[in-house]
């Protein structure tokens, strides 16, 4: 069984399991016995049925090849795998890791099977302007994005060997700096229409990217507003954003405020723990989870201690059962 | 020497047809994409299961199938005598191909073209059987990965002390120089993927002892569905939604 | 449950190395007693209301006591057993025998692994008392578990277990107090007296003469005697005591290389014979030479204070001091040495009698006496009896327990009476219990396994398409006179091509002997047929061996058949094999057939396959003797027994003719071709037969001796040693066979051996000059041949080869049992027949004609070629005052010479000697050889 790598002591571990116990109640009575594991049989109710993912015909049954979740959609039956790297639908938002500068593309780490492809021409140019890429740009591209860069970027398509295309058509993609990367699974994370989050209590930008990477850093507004400038076509943001990488270079100037990086901090770990107890991510659980870190008033570092754990595990699986009874 | 007392007992107070306690855990390894640790009574290996991701020799992409490799090393603390065991000697590299062919035999590869998967065990405690145990590990970790495979694999191991037919060797057993089979089998699909045999043993008497292998096989791979389940139920309701 | 037993264990190279084992505790093991109602009762032993708990020194020192039917009902916890097998494995086999015996009332539980009775080591407890605080428990387990209707008792010699289990409530007692509880007094001799370490025996008072004084020294602890050993101090071996001399012995050292020589029993240091010893050299100038080894007479052993005498001179030989020449002085070249601890004891019972001694006043009570061992080599035992009066005039067995250092003589207790002294029948049952042969008859199970009589060959059997139909083939039989069981047969037909076809017919045994039965598991535990001079003692039962089995004449039989076909000049062309049935035309004895051949007039058909058999048989012979097979002589006799009472009626040498070697010749060959065969199918699990090399070493003596009478013997190689033998003929008829005779005593036993265990160039068989070797002609008689017929059928596939030969350690351990009972039958034959040489000579003291052959430092062995009889003549008085001995040995020339000249003896000299039985101790009868 999975455990958490966590030291308990009795009565937590008491109350821990209370909880999870609550939590399988909760959720058990909404899926009973879908749960299948490699090799199980997948019982069809009707004829004509398409085989999804996660499922192989053997001798005119149907099998699960991964264990997960055995979902039915009219006669498309597939098993939703849990543990498992992202699989990527065509617009999702991702983030990913530059991992290889190369000809005309940059190659992106995003726990995918393979690293995704960044095409320049499928990236906005920092001038902004649309316009044929030249050599003089392919010779910049490491002043766009260099190794180990956190890019944030949608899914563009995915071709038919497997291979993965991104792009960054848009001033809310691109370059993420001064903040945390955690990585979760990425069955925590479900696809929702809004995936970019300003915390403005916090000052703090939040990403949830459907890969299961989320980005939690400064907010910067001038982004906000070069998506607003953008469509203004005004002047300003580029002076801004020139500024922006200026800054960079004297960073004392515009360092963080120990504010803006305790929060950071503080929503990280919440997330960390959330990840850990393996709970769903969404912006509701995070804030949620920060609040209740806040009223305790607990450190940030605390929120890592066993008991912090314990209480998300508690309150979830009150929210849980609140929502269930509201519903 | 006498391996099976005259009132039927092993040296450790098993009968013949007995198994060691299994114990199984998932999810050891943060960092990989599946993990699993597995005992056998005292023996104890750990497998971490990285993939299926981006090739890193671009030479060895195949663009039809992924690439499966795996590492099989020995911990140093996990015999008797400490010892620095070399990387790579020849018993290793020979465990780690016959782990690599076996779940290689299992995973729907096809599905996944222009990957790698690695698999790495390790054994923490060494008391015989480390090669089944190594392949339960492995089996489980790669379930816990989410990558498809045909069935479960799973092994074990039999032997003939006494002329008696002994399920699943302890290390004391396994060094009386006996024949030792180890059995790889698909649960479900009973087919056998694995069957390795050091000393001799003859025909009629391996039917028996390979039976035995397998019906423990079995026995394990319903321990392993077992803790699969219920790993997924877990997740899934801690998920919510 | 699990639990983890973990210990620290000390590697070869002495390096610390944790252990960690696991231990699964179970709630199935049943507690045996059929009055239980929560156990599984099927398999349950115990029955009386009061149950034995043994402790491991009852178990280790009161075997005897135990396999008495009197002790019942006794459970033997796993612990004990574990212990046991550590400490005595012949003690363990015969407890698990016990245990496994259906008769018997034992029942192990194994308590180790039973979650009430599984113990844990507790902070500084020694192995010891944990294993006694598993006992403890167990026992009070079993009180508990079998409530107030059983009293479970534990019987234990150790006072401090003892007194533990009574505080904690159990019911615990000494085995002497069980034993007199149960109210047999016989049942009291077989109690071992415990050791003066041990003082456990409140109510036995020591009767000994308390002689304080310690005569021995003292054993060295086991830590000193490990180190000693790998500092090269002490030196490790097996002591093995002098035949002719039991105060001299000798230990094999292989870090010395050479025998290191113990003299004197204060120097033996209380060691047995064939005990594992450390020996330590004793200073240079202490060391005897060579030549001073001599043959002491037994009567000797009344004055052994003169040789326990601790000074060396008074302890050396009495020749000694007057063959100290100087020049043979400084080269004392064999190193003497004395014993400083047993690593091993061999210890086991020995048969023999009680010295006389006048009766006690009350009988019933307590008498010492004091047990002569038929085997010099043993020193008197001292033993406690109850029931002296009825043991005197008997042979019986006896038990060494152990030997103090205060007390001269080692303590034993009575095991059993074999019968009165002097009678042929208890005598004989000595030599077959001192040779370890079971001669009792075959129990029922194993006679289930006979086909039912009368047996004949069915048309089963006819239909089997694996068995060749070979009765229309005239086969016959050559053996001994009066021989039952006929284990070969021979058939001999001209081929048109001119070529003939041979055949060897062997009963085919494996037909009725199946593996895995009773009848199998006895034959195998027998080995093989023990022929004495009154008496068969069969390794098949009777139905088989002269009935079923034997190829007997007129009556179809199956058989296994090796035929060849052969040219004019006995070249092998081809071979076959195959199961038969055949049918045996005649059956004749080697006279007969001899009779036949040498009869010119006779020219019918089977006289002609005699002829021609004879023919090809002489040239195979001359080709393996090219090839340099030995021609070896023994000593073998033969006795006309009287058929009444028998006692033997004559004695004389074997005869050996053409036929004889004849039929051996085509056995032979059988053999080889067979051998071949099962090695091409099983390189790894053949039983074959070999015969080692001689080595130098072993050579020595036969080539001093040749050396002494100008023979010049070339050893180098078996073909060599055979052309020097032939060359070495003498001035009398009888000297080359003494020379062969000698010559065969230098060499090593032929052995049997699993082919896997050893490489292809050590399985030559010297004395045949044959690369590969097996046994397959005999199967009635040996059970070698038996594996060896399974081996062949397997090789055919006519069956599946049995469990036996997939696992090599049965199958070596099967190779060595039957080395072990093929060399006991040999050495039981030879003591019947030296037991009925003084049966007869007992009546009738002969004087004759004998041969020397080894020179000693008092006297000479001869050997008496007419009755094959060896023995040691002295020279000096015996029981003379020492010093008398007025000779010397002259080593170069081995001669014996009186000191004035006047007189010698040379090595192969023939003497005349007077023959005549005495018993200068009493129940020890000898043969006594005097110089005429």
């Amino acid at each position: 069984m999975r455990n958490l790598q966590l030291s308990l002591n009795q009565t937590q571990k008491v109350r821990l399991q209370k909880a999870l116990e609550k939590l399988e109640s909760v959720s058990s009575k909404s899926n009973p016995n879908s749960c299948v594991t490699v090799a199980d049989n997948i019982p069809i109710y009707e004829d004509g049925i398409l085989k999804g993912h996660g499922t192989s015909d053997r001798k005119g049954e149907l099998v699960a090849t991964v264990c997960g979740v055995v979902e039915r959609i009219n006669k498309l039956i597939y098993v939703r795998s849990l543990r498992a790297r992202y699989k990527p639908e065509t617009g999702d938002i991702v983030i990913g890791r530059v991992i290889e500068v190369a000809q005309k593309r940059w190659k992106l780490e995003i726990n995918f099977t393979q690293d995704a492809v960044l095409m320049l021409s499928s990236m906005n140019l920092p001038d902004g302007i649309q316009r044929r890429r030249t050599a003089v740009d392919e010779l910049n591209m490491r002043s766009i994005f260099t190794e180990n860069d956190l890019v944030c970027a949608e899914v563009r398509s995915s071709q038919g060997d497997g291979s993965l295309q991104l792009q960054a058509r848009n001033q809310k993609y691109g370059k993420l700096e001064r903040g945390q990367l955690l990585t979760v699974d990425p069955y925590l994370v479900k696809r929702r229409k809004q995936h970019f989050h300003h915390l403005e209590q916090y000052g703090i930008d939040l990403i949830i990217g459907c890969n299961g990477f989320i980005w939690v850093g400064e907010h910067i507004d001038a982004r906000d507003k070069m998506l607003v400038d953008q469509v203004n076509d005004s002047e300003q943001p580029i002076t801004k954003s020139d500024q922006n990488s200026m800054d960079l270079d004297e960073q004392d100037e515009t360092c963080t405020l120990l504010e803006t990086r305790q929060n950071i901090c503080r929503i990280a770990n919440a997330i960390r723990v959330l990840s850990m107890l393996g709970f769903n991510i969404t912006l509701e659980v995070i804030l949620e989870t920060v609040n209740l870190s806040n009223s305790l008033t607990l450190d940030i570092h605390e929120m890592l201690g066993s008991e912090f754990y314990v209480l998300v595990a508690e309150s979830e699986a009150e929210r849980r059962i609140l929502s269930k009874r509201k519903r | 020497m006498e391996y099976v007392s005259p009132e039927g007992l092993r040296l450790d107070g098993r009968r013949p047809t007995e198994m060691r306690q299994l114990r199984a855990e998932i999810g050891a390894v943060a960092k990989a994409d599946g993990s699993a640790v597995f005992e056998m009574g005292n023996t104890k290996v750990i497998a971490a299961v990285y993939g299926p991701r981006e090739v890193q020799n671009w030479s060895q992409q195949m663009s039809d199938q992924a690439l499966v490799r795996c590492e099989y090393s020995m911990a140093n603390f996990s015999t008797g005598d400490r010892m620095r065991k070399p990387k790579g000697d020849r018993r290793s590299t020979e465990i780690s191909l016959v782990i690599r062919q076996t779940m290689e035999a299992c995973i729907l590869t096809h599905l996944l073209p222009r990957s790698q998967i690695d698999i790495f065990v390790q054994v923490l405690q060494a008391d015989g059987g480390t090669r089944s145990a190594c392949i339960n590990a492995a089996t489980l970790a790669l379930a816990d990965a989410g990558i498809p495979m045909r069935d479960l694999v799973t092994s074990c191991s039999s032997g003939c002390l006494n002329r008696t037919p002994l399920l699943d060797l302890n290390y004391v057993e396994d060094s009386a120089g006996g024949p030792d089979v180890t059995v790889g089998i698909l649960p479900t699909l009973d087919k056998v993927t694995l069957l390795q045999m050091d000393a001799k043993l003859p025909t009629d008497a391996f039917e028996d002892v390979m039976q035995l292998a397998i019906e423990g096989c079995k026995a394990i791979a319903n321990y392993i569905k077992e803790v699969l389940q219920e790993n997924t139920k877990q997740l899934e309701c801690r998920r919510g939604l | 449950m699990l639990k983890s037993n973990v210990f620290n264990k000390k590697t070869r190279n002495n390096r610390i190395k944790k252990e960690v084992r696991e231990v699964y505790l179970r709630d199935d093991i049943w507690c045996g007693a059929s009055s239980c109602k929560t156990c599984d009762s099927s398999v349950a032993r115990l029955t009386a209301s009061t149950i034995l708990v043994v402790d491991t020194n009852v178990v280790l020192n009161q075997i005897d006591l135990l396999e008495n039917p009197a002790i019942d009902d006794v459970v033997v916890l796993s612990v004990v057993l574990d212990e046991v097998k550590n400490k005595n494995l012949s003690v363990y086999n015969r407890i698990r025998a016990l245990c496994s015996n259906s008769l018997r009332k034992f029942y192990v539980f194994s308590n180790k692994f039973h979650k009430d009775t599984h113990v844990d080591k507790m902070d500084k407890e020694s192995p010891n008392d944990l294993n006694d605080r598993a006992i403890r428990v167990a026992t009070q387990w079993y009180q508990k578990h079998l409530g107030d209707t059983t009293r479970v008792l534990l019987v234990t010699n150790d006072r401090e277990n003892k007194r533990k289990a009574t505080e904690e409530g159990i019911f615990a007692e000494t085995i002497e107090s069980y034993v007199k509880s149960l109210a047999q007094p016989s049942l009291l001799d077989l109690l071992v007296q415990p050791a003066s370490e041990d003082v456990n025996m409140e109510d036995v008072e020591d009767l000994r003469p308390s002689k304080r004084k310690l005569i021995y020294e003292e054993h060295k602890p086991m830590s000193e005697i490990t180190s000693g050993l790998r500092r090269g101090i002490y030196h490790q071996g097996k002591l093995r005591v002098n035949r002719y001399n039991p105060f001299e012995a000798y230990v094999g050292s292989e870090s010395i290389g050479d025998d290191i020589i113990i003299y004197g029993r204060t120097n033996m240091n209380r060691a047995f014979d064939g005990d594992i010893v450390a020996v330590e050299l004793l200073p240079q100038d202490q060391w005897h030479e060579e030549k001073s080894l001599s043959i002491a007479d037994e009567d000797d052993e009344d004055e052994d204070d003169v040789h326990l005498a601790p000074s060396s001179a008074d302890d050396a030989p009495r020749t000694t001091n007057l063959v100290t020449t100087d020049e043979q002085n400084s080269v004392p070249n064999r190193p003497s040495g004395r014993v400083v601890g047993i690593i091993k004891r061999n210890w086991h019972s020995y048969c023999g009698s009680l010295e006389p001694m006048p009766m006690p006043a009350g009988s019933g009570s307590i008498a010492h006496a004091l047990f002569v061992s038929k085997d010099r080599r043993i020193p008197k035992i001292r033993i406690q009896t109850r029931q002296l009066g009825n043991l005197l005039d008997k042979r019986i067995i006896v038990a060494v327990d152990s030997w103090d250092r205060q007390s001269r003589y080692p303590f034993g207790h009575y095991v059993r009476v074999i019968g009165e002294i002097g009678d042929t029948g208890t005598e004989s049952e000595m030599v077959l219990i001192d040779n370890d042969i079971d001669a009792r008859p075959f129990s029922t199970q194993i006679l289930a396994c006979l086909p039912p009589l009368p047996w004949s060959v069915s048309s089963k059997d006819l239909a089997n398409p694996i068995r060749l139909d070979l009765r229309d083939l005239r086969v016959f039989s050559v053996d001994p006179p009066g021989c039952k069981d006929i284990d070969d047969a021979l058939h001999c037909t001209a081929l048109p091509n001119g070529n003939f076809e041979v055949g060897v017919h062997i009963a085919d045994v494996t037909n009725f002997v199946h593996p895995g039965t009773p009848l199998d598991d006895e034959a195998s535990k027998r080995g093989t047929s023990v022929y004495l001079v009154e008496r068969r003692i069969d390794m098949l039962p009777k139905p088989l061996t002269e009935d079923i089995c034997s190829l007997r004449a007129d009556v179809e039989r199956l058989a296994f058949s090796v035929i060849w076909e052969m040219t004019p000049e006995a070249e092998i062309v081809s071979t076959r094999y195959t199961k038969s049935i055949i049918k045996s035309c005649a059956a004749l004895s080697y006279v007969e057939a001899q009779a036949r051949m040498d009869d010119s007039r006779l020219m019918d058909p089977l006289t002609t396959d005699l002829r021609n058999m004879n023919t090809l048989a002489k040239i195979m012979r001359q080709r393996r003797i090219d090839r340099g097979a030995l021609t070896l002589a023994s000593a073998e006799v033969k006795f006309q027994i009287d058929t009444e009472t028998h006692d033997p009626l004559d004695i004389g040498m074997y005869q050996i003719q053409e036929a004889n070697q004849m039929v051996e010749e085509f056995m032979l060959a059988a053999n080889v071709s067979v051998a071949e065969q099962i090695l091409r199918h099983f390189p790894l699990c053949s039983l074959l037969r070999r015969h080692p090399s001689p080595t130098k070493e072993m050579l020595e003596p036969l080539l001093r001796t040749a050396a002494a009478i100008g023979l010049d013997l070339d050893v180098s190689s078996s073909k060599a040693l055979a052309d020097s033998l032939d060359r070495a003929v003498g001035d009398d008829p009888y000297f080359n066979k003494l020379i062969r005779i000698l010559a065969t005593r230098c060499m090593t036993q032929a052995v049997y051996f699993c082919s896997g265990d050893l490489t292809l160039s050590e399985f030559h068989h010297y004395g045949l000059a044959a690369p590969l070797y097996t046994h397959f002609t005999s199967p009635i008689r040996r059970y070698a041949d038996v594996v060896v017929h399974r081996l062949l059928a397997a090789s055919l596939g006519i069956y599946k080869l049995p469990s036996v030969f997939q696992d090599r350690p049965q199958l070596t351990s099967t190779a060595d049992n039957l080395n072990y009972r093929h060399r006991n039958a040999q050495m039981a034959s030879r003591a019947s027949v030296e037991l009925h040489t003084l049966i007869y000579f007992r009546k009738r003291p002969t004087d004759t004609e004998a041969r020397i052959v080894k020179i000693r430092a008092n006297g000479f062995i001869v050997f008496v070629p007419k009755f094959g009889i060896e023995g040691p003549v002295y020279l000096t008085p015996r029981g003379g005052q020492k010093g008398s001995g007025d000779w010397y040995v002259d080593e170069q020339q081995q001669k014996i010479v009186k000191m004035d000249g006047s007189l010698s003896y040379s090595v192969l000299q023939t003497v005349q000697i007077h023959m005549e039985v005495v018993e200068p101790q009493p129940n020890r009868p000898k043969l006594q050889l005097a110089l005429i």
